[in-house]
């Protein structure tokens, strides 16, 4: 196959799903029912009376009564997010189970990422550097050396290997096995 | 008994010897004073007041004896006897090591056991008598008294400790500055017992939490759950990396750190468990000793770098990088992908402390941060576990890696496609499950060419797999490791995304529907024994206009903790789904509050773990003894030595031969 057919394989697979991915978020949209929202929303917001429990979660009354709350603002048309910021509004802060993306509270999301992404970055120069020090284009470099190289030392090279590996393995040990 | 083997290194052999032998009678000393424990605590002596507060008369023998490690005193006299026992195993298999770090690694070792016999002795030690004994001891926290618990946290605890072995042997490499093949292979087998001890350790835990606290979840992100994952993941992080170090000679200090760093999460996890400055589930075993379990932790941050810097210059690559798309590659992305998920961890564990020190602003970070932080990386992570093995080492040529990608890729473009129209809507999972396809696939066609090779060969389809497993264990149980995670990622995926929870009260006769399921309940059933009181719902299940079966929900309580009813929740599994059933709450024989989880593909989690646990167990099982069928005198000992030939030294064999190393080099290449 040549590399122009393979890429054009691979865009007709892409199209293929794409076209499949948006006729299921277009013409099925979240139908989510009542309870999956509510749930949605509880599970965001802690449990103030327990232990690292999510309203969603825990059995307390407060949990019961505000899940109750949930989905009466949910029912008379609010979005969740309206009703988190309802929450916000008479709890603070405290009542949401991840941190704000505001303020000093931001700084838990944008740490972890900013780190990964200057590690992947340090990631990308530790390994160009490598690369550039390594200073030799290696095809080239493994050129020369095969070409250096001599045939019977090969051979011996070679026949060693077959020694060692047939002693690993007794597979290796039948004749022409390396031959594929 | 820290100062013999320091003497030691003044080349003394019978102070060696004598050093050694004194790790054995600590360990002897240890099992004898456990041992004492236990006895007391299976003859109640409530006049020592740890048994009188985590035992009592009632209890069955097995959780009596369970209760050892129970408290505080109980489990840090628990991790002492583990240390030493470890030490001990170190000394017997001594002569496996490297005889120059023995001396080091030992005075580590007991440098670290002597720090806990200190607090044993005098801040926490659990043979401290009561003036008056007591009639009849407290009993066990209810929590703990269920089969998970008998073998779960003595699992995380040597766990924990068992991170110690590698730590010593690094600190024992920096100071004789002796890092070769040697020390690695014994520092990797180390590590990977560490590495299987805890991950048996958390998916008990994780199980445990499924079948015990009754929120349908198995993995809550709670700060001590974190702090188990920690250590973990560093350890994960370094068995790769380690294999640079193996095959290239780079990233020394790099491995070093992830061991250094693996230790000093474990005694984090450990002062964060003890000190109680994180609320958690695991508050239970919360006591003053923090500030202790602190100072040392900051000792052996502390002399670790100190050591670091001393050895610094030591520590070159003895090789140089070739290419970005090549295993080496893959394996530092791998290390990035794990080092990023055990920061934002980290992190997130921490954030509630950094805000309350610096606006005094009480925060939570809970499971939303985590599975929006964590689960891209985790997926990222499972996309390079695909790719990685399929690269080789120093560089991959591209038509041998379109090759091999291709079937993975083709069966993650089937998952993307079938799925959405099976009905998942969601992005997110469908994105995940095809990643999980791809990988999934990219390692059962490994296997495929691996048993292919040797079946053209003769062998039986069995045997050849078995053959494969049993010559290049490394590698192949390395797979295993992989499969595993790629099952329990499926389980957490399908269990995140899909999960339905519904809550109803119930009178007798009334109905409940949930995803296909039907409960019908009937009432409760009272009985009442001398030390607990057991009341459980009874309810019908229907599946699809089926009667499944009965089941009894029910609620626990001990007439000692009366404010702690444990849950009995009934979980019943078919088709890979569990139908997770709590009872919630109740008011006499005729009400029931019962909340009800449908949780698909959570067994996964279970098999998963299991597999994963198999394919460590495989890498670190010892490598059977050679036959000396050797033609060379050398040979017998060096045997590995050979791949390091055809890898390292291989860049001559490359051009040459390329399809040898892509078929049977698939062989070869995994023979250390």
């Amino acid at each position: 196959m040549s590399k122009r057919q393979s890429l054009l394989l691979f865009l007709g697979i892409v199209a293929v799903i794409s076209s499949i991915w948006l006729y299921a978020l277009l013409v099925s949209p979240s139908r989510q029912t009542l309870d999956q929202r509510a749930h949605d929303v509880a599970s965001q917001l802690k449990c103030l009376v327990c232990q690292g429990e999510s309203v969603a979660d825990s059995p307390s009354m407060l949990s019961l009564q505000m899940r109750g709350i949930i989905r009466q603002q949910l029912q008379s048309g609010k979005s969740e997010q309206e009703v988190i910021q309802y929450f916000v509004s008479r709890y603070g802060d405290r009542i949401l189970l991840s941190p704000p993306m505001q303020g000093l509270a931001l700084l838990a999301w944008i740490f972890p990422i900013a780190l990964m992404i200057s590690g992947a970055l340090l990631v990308f120069f530790v390994l160009r550097s490598w690369q550039l020090h390594a200073g030799k284009e290696p095809d080239d470099a493994d050129k020369a050396d095969s070409a250096n190289i001599d045939e019977q030392e090969l051979a011996y090279y070679q026949q060693q290997i077959e020694q060692e590996l047939a002693a690993e393995d007794p597979i290796f040990s039948q004749p022409g096995s390396e031959v594929e | 008994m820290v100062v013999a083997p320091l003497g030691a290194s003044r080349r003394l052999p019978q102070l060696v010897a004598s050093a050694k032998r004194s790790v054995l009678a600590v360990a002897f000393f240890l099992i004898l004073a456990s041992a004492a424990l236990i006895a007391s605590f299976l003859t109640h002596d409530f006049g020592l007041s740890y048994v009188a507060q985590h035992s009592s008369r009632a209890m069955p023998w097995y959780y009596t004896t369970s209760a050892f490690y129970g408290g505080q005193e109980g489990s840090l006299l628990y991790w002492a006897l583990m240390l030493s026992i470890f030490s001990a195993l170190f000394v017997f298999t001594a002569r496996r090591a490297p005889t120059v770090l023995v001396p080091y690694t030992i005075a580590t070792l007991m440098g670290i056991e002597t720090f806990l016999l200190i607090v044993l002795a005098t801040v926490s030690s659990p043979f401290v008598r009561l003036p008056v004994p007591l009639a009849d001891g407290v009993g066990l926290n209810p929590l703990l008294m269920d089969p998970g618990m008998l073998i779960h946290p003595p699992m995380l605890l040597m766990g924990y400790m068992s991170f110690s072995v590698p730590f010593a042997l690094a600190v024992a490499a920096m100071i004789t500055g002796k890092l070769d093949s040697d020390w690695l292979r014994s520092i990797r087998r180390w590590m990977l017992a560490a590495w299987s001890i805890q991950t048996l350790g958390l998916v008990l835990g994780a199980w445990w939490a499924y079948h015990v606290l009754g929120w349908g979840g198995y993995w809550g992100w709670d700060p001590v759950e974190n702090a188990a994952l920690l250590p973990w993941l560093t350890a994960t992080a370094f068995l790769h990396s380690a294999m640079v170090q193996e095959r290239r000679g780079m990233l020394k200090v790099w491995n070093l750190s992830l061991v250094i760093a693996s230790f000093a999460l474990s005694i984090f996890g450990t002062f964060e468990v003890r000190s109680g400055i994180i609320n958690s589930v695991h508050s239970f075993a919360y006591s003053s000793i923090g500030a202790y379990f602190l100072a040392f932790l900051c000792i052996v941050i502390l002399s670790s770098i100190a050591l670091f810097i001393f050895r610094l210059p030591k520590l070159r690559p003895e090789q140089e990088f070739d290419s970005v798309i090549s295993r080496e590659g893959s394996f530092l992305l791998n290390n990035l992908l794990l080092v990023g998920i055990t920061f934002a961890t980290l992190w997130g564990t921490l954030f509630p402390l950094i805000s309350d020190a610096v606006r005094h602003q009480t925060l939570t970070v809970g499971p939303p941060f985590y599975n929006q932080v964590d689960g891209p990386i985790f997926i990222a992570l499972i996309l390079v576990m695909g790719i990685g093995p399929l690269l080789a080492w120093r560089r991959t040529s591209t038509r041998v890696l379109r090759r091999n990608l291709g079937i993975p890729a083709l069966a993650a473009a089937i998952c993307a496609a079938v799925l959405p129209l099976l009905g998942i809507r969601d992005v997110w999972a469908n994105i995940a499950f095809a990643v999980c396809s791809f990988t999934a696939c990219a390692i059962l066609y490994e296997m495929w060419r691996g048993v292919r090779v040797r079946h053209r060969h003769g062998e039986s389809y069995p045997v050849a797999l078995y053959m494969l497993f049993e010559r290049y264990r490394q590698r192949y149980g390395g797979y295993l490791v992989h499969l595993g995670l790629v099952m329990l990622a499926v389980g957490i995926i399908g269990s995140h995304f899909f999960q339905v929870q519904q809550d109803a009260v119930l009178k007798p006769g009334q109905e409940m529907n949930v995803a296909g399921y039907k409960l019908v309940y009937f009432g409760n059933i009272n009985r009442t024994y001398p030390d607990v009181e057991i009341l459980t719902a009874q309810l019908q299940v229907w599946h699809d206009g089926q009667l499944q079966q009965f089941i009894y929900p029910g609620r626990q309580l001990y007439t000692s903790f009366a404010d702690q009813p444990t849950s009995l929740i009934s979980i019943t599994t078919s088709n890979l789904t569990d139908l997770y059933v709590f009872l919630a709450d109740w008011k006499g024989v005729s009400q029931a509050t019962i909340r009800v989880f449908v949780n698909p593909l959570v067994p996964l989690v279970w098999f998963g773990g299991i597999v994963m646990l198999l394919g460590g167990i495989i890498c670190w099982w010892p490598p059977r003894r050679k036959r000396s069928v050797a033609p060379t005198g050398l040979e017998a000992i060096q045997v590995p030595e050979p791949v390091g030939v055809v890898s390292s030294g291989g860049g001559t064999f490359v051009s040459t031969s390329l399809d040898i190393v892509d078929l049977t080099g698939d062989n070869k290449e995994g023979a250390q």
